[in-house]
């Protein structure tokens, strides 16, 4: 098939950027996006172009490398799939495609379509971990946790860290992400000890370089992992909790 | 890139969580109020003796605890509070909204998320709204309110007669039956919002929350939209 | 670099290619055993609290190993600085590991323990790995559970409340424990979150988007010692080094070599490679294990061969048809004329038949014919059995996302019609060669995780590699480098101008110019295909001393057109992904004659390395212990010329036996 690629093209995060249109011949259907951005760039390194820069890495939608938004969605036409698995046959023959970095005031472009994401670590530095040592912990086995307990948390914790629900977000907020790690961590009993400090550390980061949330619930449309809107309420009722208690607990 | 350099920018006096909560907790009061404000209304239906007397109840509410009008002030003052607070961590929290998202606007997804989008649009029309809705049936000055306004008195209130000749204006009549659409589109958003940033996790609660703000808006809505339609219609005169 | 080309391939013998070296040893403790661990540690030095600061320690890669070191040596108080050339730490490839991880706590009545768990490892490795190594591997293993779990991995628990268990191939008890099928992304994520902490307590600097291009050894010192790296930084450009007491390489493995792989896309050599040129030896480098249920190739610009748990065959059934070429669609095939060849082959473990075994079986059918697909390059695995038996609530909850990932890659449902599934590159058993504290021969230079060799000999078990990398970077580095640093309290870092650093990061500029000005027309990603579809062919499943000369030339030639006809568009002074390339795949291409050398060098077949020349009867491998028991560690001479040390291996727990999948 063959498709005409409009694609952002930015030099550096200082730089204007453009868009500029290049023509795809002889992609399949059972291509991903990320395979036809290959073949793409194997033609503009063949005929002396610059390639189109983006980040990928395992293509196995696990890593959450990878990320464009396309024609205005973030990773693409097909809900809750990373870029990585989007296929070409979500598209029509002869079709126009437009590539967009991630767009977020907190997602200063790096070249292209690649970003810089660092933010959401900084959400996790606020707070998003678990205060035990190597070679401290119990024995897992000591306590019992219910299958649906773990399950639930399991549900939370499939957060693949890619950033689409902040570039879908009309607010830029990191919500989801940072109530999914919240959920996650204060449904287990053993990393459920800090959840007050918890909390307020880390919306304390978030609020710091993401936007507040105003539950449109875009973010849910996108994401990868199928984070629940849940995980947004959980993030305020563990904010709410912390300062009702006022306790790090 | 490195880690060591972490530039912490200033924390705001009012943090986006303050901001939500005054929004949520605010909101879930105004919603109270049109909602028992829409039940007050519907004596409307039980002719102009009914309506008035209940009027002028509540002019005389609790006395001698509370002086005459004791109880309106006091829902005054409280509703003002709420309001200002609203209003005001709502363009705070618009504006952070704003710069976090950055330049680069982009194509909204699908309809399900019309009503929360349109929220700081729906909030400008009802501000403008209650604005006019006192200066049409509480003070009653024109051209909000009709020439045939007559105050109420310590023994007396004029509020059926007012509110009929208010609505038998063709284009005020309009106005209010639209306002409560958008009214309902706000409530029925911010309930389910309220819900959100109070913290309900719960699977059976959010069930029984997404149902609940969407059944109260839109009890709200055509309770208080059958008041100037019937009215416009010559059913109430 | 330059080495001749000689006018006939298949003239090439081992002794055109490879020089013997001397023996090394591995310095495991004389005490074996159970009790070695516990011995060793209790001899170690230790560093007090209040000195710990003193020392900077380099930790490259933040996968399982890296992030866990890091954290480890940060939450004890040592000045940590930890690169990764993701964006992010949680982005490394542990993250994409699905079916579990392997622990010895033996809590079921199904007869595990610590000695089983050796068993299993080193027969499943072939008996080419170092035994004492999987003592510890078991021992540390009941642990490395109850931490990851206490940092916030959630793992599958039954419905009475403790810990799920599942089995895993060439194991017949119940010991891998797992969270769905993302068990590396909830592992690696938690590490990451532990090494974030440190970063927020101020004991880690992170440097992300960072590259390690080469090894700063301080030969002042006797016997030379790592002492820093040389870094890129990838946004800017810039290339700068960073000097401490010790470096860790957790670099991760070499499969990508084959440029089609389950790997991630970016993962590479570089770093273990450039320590290998300044002099780190590297461990049987051709020991890389086949994948047996990757997805098949597709078409030509499949990016990769996306893999599927192996605890896929925990239910499904592996078959090909009867008929060779058979043209029916897979359920129109009746029963009988179906050969279920791992049941039949290999009645005692059947579908949990190890992976080298499997890989090798499946490659069997497909050769004759029986390959099944549009490509005839695949065989089934099929659900069909299972559903019937289980209902589809329950394989949905044990593989709903590997279901729904195949569905996504291929358009088919796996609840309607088989899987197809293939061999593809994956793990990389070899690696820089350490001794039992983790130490390369370079002193000060420690590896940990896929980076490294020991445990998993010429085969790893499924689970055992999440596993060895927790184990290396949470309870041995921690405890084996304070042990190197203890001596050199009051030594400082070298400065950054000091003459070595100067002259690596001189080197390093050179090179990285060199390489952007490359004048060529071709992008690396081309000679990265080509490389990728000689070592399928000449240093696959099964090889032979004919097809590994024939490889050797054929990489050799590639070198060549590589040089001159590499293009590298875009500037070196900024973000440049080809520039990243191609470093990266001219480090594959002297990885992948290394590979090839050690191939045609070894002349026996073990574990995932085959070579036709020594097969069995029966089509299983014959190794040859009187000959080869030991492992190869390399050494890079002069021009591209090598130079084989071996370090012999003893066994006293487990006596080496001809593999028996059949019958017990």
């Amino acid at each position: 098939m063959k498709l005409t690629l409009k694609i952002w093209r930015q030099d550096s995060a200082a730089a204007a950027g453009r868009f500029e249109s290049y023509s795809l011949d002889g992609a399949g259907e059972e291509f991903t996006l990320l395979e036809a951005l290959d073949k793409l760039n194997d033609t503009l390194v063949e005929t002396g172009q610059v390639p189109v820069a983006f980040d990928s890495d395992c293509r196995e939608g696990i890593c959450g490398s990878c990320g464009v938004t396309v024609d205005g969605v973030p990773h693409g036409p097909v809900a809750n799939t990373p870029s990585c698995r989007q296929h070409l046959r979500s598209f029509a023959d002869g079709s126009t495609v437009t590539l967009e970095p991630f767009r977020s005031g907190a997602f200063p472009v790096v070249r292209d379509l690649a970003v810089d994401r660092s933010g959401l670590d900084r959400i996790i530095e606020g707070g998003g971990y678990v205060s035990i040592d190597a070679g401290t912990a119990t024995d897992a086995d000591a306590h019992q946790v219910s299958h649906e307990t773990a399950e639930a948390a399991l549900d939370f914790a499939a957060c693949i860290g890619c950033g689409a629900c902040v570039a879908a977000c009309p607010n830029g907020s990191a919500s989801l992400f940072t109530g999914a790690k919240l959920m996650h961590l204060t449904l287990l009993p053993t990393t459920r000890q800090e959840r007050g400090q918890r909390a307020t550390g880390m919306t304390a980061a978030m609020d710091e370089e993401f936007g507040p949330c105003s539950v449109i619930g875009e973010c849910v449309e996108v994401c990868p992992a199928g984070i629940p809107l849940t995980a947004i309420a959980g993030l305020n009722r563990e904010k709410l909790r912390s300062v009702l208690r006022g306790k790090t607990s | 890139m490195s880690s060591t350099v972490r530039t912490h920018a200033r924390r705001p006096l009012l943090s986006n969580f303050v901001c939500k909560t005054v929004m949520a907790v605010t909101g879930l009061i105004f919603s109270a109020f049109v909602l028992v404000h829409m039940l007050g209304n519907l004596k409307v239906y039980l002719g102009a003796e009914h309506f008035n007397d209940y009027a002028h109840w509540l002019r005389e509410a609790f006395e001698p605890v509370l002086p005459y009008e004791g109880l309106l002030w006091v829902l005054r003052l409280a509703l003002l509070a709420s309001l200002a607070g609203h209003v005001a961590c709502a363009a705070l929290l618009w504006r952070r909204a704003r710069v976090a998202r950055g330049p680069v606007r982009r194509r909204s997804l699908p309809w399900r998320s019309f009503t929360a989008r349109t929220m700081p649009v729906t909030g400008l029309v009802l501000l403008f709204f209650i604005i006019f809705h006192l200066l049409d049936l509480t003070t009653g000055i024109a051209p909000a309110a009709s020439g045939a306004f007559e105050a109420a008195t310590v023994n007396t209130s004029h509020a059926y007669e007012n509110l009929v000749a208010s609505f038998q204006r063709p284009l005020v009549g309009v106005f209010y039956a639209l306002a409560m659409i958008v009214l309902g589109l706000h409530v029925a958003h911010g309930l389910w919002a309220a819900a959100n940033d109070l913290g309900a996790t719960g699977r059976r609660f959010r069930q029984v929350a997404v149902v609940a703000s969407g059944v109260v808006a839109l009890v709200i809505m055509l309770g208080n939209i059958s008041i100037p339609i019937f009215v416009l219609l010559g059913v109430l005169k | 670099m330059t080495a001749s080309l000689p006018a006939d391939a298949s003239a090439l013998t081992p002794n055109d290619v490879r020089t013997i070296g001397d023996a090394i040893a591995g310095g495991q403790p004389t005490l074996g055993g159970p009790n070695a661990w516990a011995d060793r540690k209790l001899h170690y030095n230790l560093v007090s609290p209040l000195n710990r600061h003193k020392f900077r320690i380099i930790v490259v890669g933040t996968g399982l190993a890296g992030a866990a070191c890091a954290a480890a040596l940060g939450e004890q108080g040592y000045d940590v600085h930890a690169f990764t050339f993701h964006d992010s730490p949680r982005r490394a490839h542990s993250v994409a590991a699905q079916g579990g991880i392997n622990a010895a706590r033996a809590r079921k009545v199904d007869n595990d323990s610590l000695a089983r768990f050796v068993k299993d490892t080193v027969k499943g490795g072939d008996f080419r790995a170092r035994e004492a190594d999987c003592w510890r591997l078991a021992e540390e293993s009941v642990r490395v559970i109850d931490h990851l779990e206490a940092i916030g991995a959630p793992f599958a628990r039954e419905y009475g409340g403790q810990l799920a268990t599942r089995s895993f191939g060439g194991v017949q008890v119940s010991r891998t424990y797992y969270t769905r099928g993302q068990t590396g992304q909830q592992l690696e994520v938690a590490a990451s979150q532990a090494l974030l902490r440190q970063v927020a307590a101020g004991t880690v600097t992170l440097h992300t988007r960072s590259e390690m291009l080469d090894l700063i050894v301080d030969n002042e010192v006797e016997g030379g010692a790592a002492r820093g790296i040389v870094v890129r930084d990838l946004v800017t450009g810039r290339i700068w080094s960073q000097t401490g007491h010790a470096v860790v390489l957790a670099t991760g493995g070499y499969g990508n070599a084959f440029f089609k792989s389950t790997l991630a896309k970016n993962s590479n050599v570089s770093a273990a490679w450039r320590a290998h040129r300044r002099g780190a030896l590297f461990a049987s480098p051709s020991f890389l294990q086949f994948h047996p249920t990757a997805l098949p190739l597709g078409s030509d610009w499949q990016s990769k061969t996306i893999l599927m748990s192996e605890s896929l065959r925990n239910d499904g059934r592996i078959w090909v048809p009867v008929q060779p070429n058979d043209p029916r669609a897979a359920n129109d095939i009746p029963e009988a004329e179906r050969d279920y060849y791992l049941e039949r082959r290999y009645p005692a473990y059947g579908n949990l038949a190890p992976r080298d075994v499997a890989s090798r079986a499946a490659r069997d059918e497909i050769e004759a014919g029986r390959g099944v697909g549009p490509l005839h390059n695949s065989v089934y695995l099929d659900f069909r059995d299972p559903l019937a038996r289980l209902g589809r609530p329950v394989l949905a909850e044990r593989y709903g996302n590997l279901f729904e990932m195949y569905a996504d890659a291929t358009g088919d449902s796996p609840y309607a019609v088989p899987m197809r599934i293939a061999p593809g590159a994956h793990f990389a058993m070899g690696g820089l060669w350490s001794d039992y504290d983790l130490m390369t021969n370079i002193p000060g230079l420690f590896v940990g995780g896929e980076a490294g060799w020991a445990y998993h000999g010429a085969n790893r078990l499924g689970a055992n590699s999440l596993l060895s990398a927790n184990v290396d970077g949470w309870f041995t580095l921690p405890y084996s480098i304070p042990n190197y640093l203890a001596p050199l309290l009051g030594t400082p870092v070298l400065a950054d101008d000091a003459e070595s650093v100067l002259r690596a990061v001189a080197e390093t500029r050179a090179s990285v110019e060199t390489l952007a000005a490359s004048p060529g027309t071709q992008g690396p990603d081309r000679f990265h295909r080509r490389l990728g579809e000689i070592l399928y062919a000449h240093c696959g499943v099964s090889r032979s001393a004919a097809g590994l000369a024939e490889g050797i030339r054929l990489i050799r030639n590639l070198r060549h057109d590589f040089q001159a006809d590499l293009r590298v568009a875009g500037d070196a002074d900024g973000f440049n992904q080809e520039l990243e390339r191609a470093g990266r795949v001219a480090d594959f291409i002297d990885l992948a004659e290394l590979m090839c050398i050690d191939a045609l060098d070894r002349d026996e077949s073990c574990g995932a390395h085959f070579r036709l020349e020594h097969q069995l009867g029966d089509g299983e491998a014959a190794r040859d212990d009187d000959n080869w028991s030991f492992v190869s560690a390399w050494e890079r001479g002069p021009e591209g010329t090598y130079l084989r040390h071996q370090e012999p291996l003893h066994f006293e727990s487990v006596q080496p036996e001809t593999r028996n999948y059949k019958t017990s």
